[in-house]
């Protein structure tokens, strides 16, 4: 017999044996009544599907606006395309409670009214990747709004939010700060 | 079975003192798992007293389940109480397409991966058999089935959850890939590498299946 046929044999016993092994075994304590005291008396909620999914696009909104940066601050400025749709900035908001300070809204307001004119010195594939960003950016604002109707004394949440829209900005600058020094070379 | 006829079997069962409740469960578990069907409509009504029931009545298999892939008692008994935790909290959801068994079974496999990813409580694992003995595990295996046992807990932590829910557990490579989130090539690999492993211990004590 070769050293692969007691090999395989081994292995078919090693399998026998295993499927003797004990499948039920009782635990050494009872654990029902932790599990009925946190049935019966559930811990408030802290960490929602939702608000886990708001976390995920959070990171990916990091994630695709850094790359973003790094693409755009890269890219020279090239010919000018088209015209960039159309993007709707609502009005800061928390749960329909609270709204950021006079000063952000200015600097956002500012921002958005000159995006347009901003995107279209952008190359195409710059100006789509600042878009999705943004669309991103406005699709989790709107979901931790929803999350925060439920919840609105949830403080991770509004954390969250808050950091939503400080990305915002920080995009929306950004695209400005780019555009200015494009039409500094342009000049030159 | 008449409603009514349910309703009496679950009154029996859980007024009973806890010693008619063992006898119950060890003399009729035909029985008992007749009535599961009940017990998880009623537990699907937030009945909590239906739910303690089917937990009686699967504590054993998902404890025992938690246990071979964790290796570790105070894991498993965590990783059992939260899976129960969850099934109460996802009862709603079950609807009947696979076991009830089987849906927990998954929330368990839920449980202790997302327990091991979080915490990285299997380096803490390791590193707690050389810093403080942990709870001795009583498997109910004896003779050559313990040091079996034991190999298993030995093995890598992908190995080890593959070849218990595969080998032990009797669950399809699909199925078990689909429980673990892994591919079903990956399973198939990662059997392949427990049983060498396994066979490699085992042969240096001498084992004979």
């Amino acid at each position: 017999m070769t050293d692969e046929n007691m090999t395989h044999e081994n292995e078919d016993k090693l399998l026998a044996a295993a499927r003797k092994l004990s499948t039920e075994i009782s635990p050494g304590r009872d654990l029902w009544p932790g599990i009925a005291e946190a049935i019966e008396n559930p811990a408030p909620r802290r960490w929602t599907p939702m608000l886990a999914q708001a976390a995920a696009v959070m990171l990916l909104i990091g994630a695709s606006s850094s790359l973003t940066y790094v693409i755009v601050k890269e890219q020279q400025p090239t010919q000018i395309t088209g015209t960039p749709t159309g993007m709707i900035f609502e009005q800061t908001s928390f749960a329909n409670r609270y709204s950021l300070g006079p000063g952000f809204q200015d600097a956002r307001d500012a921002l958005a009214n000159d995006l347009q004119t901003e995107l279209v010195r952008l190359s195409p594939e710059s100006r789509a990747n600042v878009e999705t960003n943004l669309m991103l950016i406005h699709e989790a604002i709107a979901e931790m709004n929803n999350v925060l109707e439920q919840e609105p004394d949830n403080a991770l949440l509004q954390e969250q939010l808050l950091r939503a829209y400080r990305e915002e900005l920080g995009l929306l600058r950004r695209v400005s700060g780019l555009t200015r020094n494009i039409m500094m070379r342009n000049d030159i | 079975m008449s409603l009514d006829t349910e309703k009496w079997h679950l009154a029996a069962l859980l007024t009973a003192e806890s010693s008619d409740y063992s006898r119950y469960m060890g003399t009729a578990s035909t029985d008992a798992f007749a009535d599961e069907a009940a017990w998880i409509r009623q537990a699907q009504r937030s009945d909590s007293r239906a739910f303690e029931a089917l937990y009686r009545l699967h504590i054993d298999r998902v404890y025992g389940l938690c246990l071979r892939m964790t290796g570790n008692v105070a894991e498993a008994e965590d990783c059992a109480q939260e899976a129960f935790i969850q099934a109460w909290n996802k009862l709603d959801r079950f609807r009947g397409d696979s076991a009830f068994s089987t849906w927990l079974h998954r929330i368990a496999v839920n449980s202790v991966l997302g327990r091991m990813r979080k915490e990285k409580r299997e380096q803490e694992r390791i590193l707690a058999v050389v810093d403080n003995a942990p709870l001795p595990v009583d498997s109910g295996d004896s003779g050559e089935l313990k040091d079996l046992s034991e190999a298993i807990d030995r093995l890598p932590e992908g190995a080890r959850h593959v070849f218990v829910l595969n080998a032990v557990y009797g669950y399809s490579h699909d199925e078990a890939a689909k429980m673990l989130g892994i591919a079903v090539g990956t399973s198939k690999a990662q059997l392949h590498r427990a049983r060498r492993l396994l066979a490699q211990q085992l042969k240096q004590q001498g084992f004979e299946a």
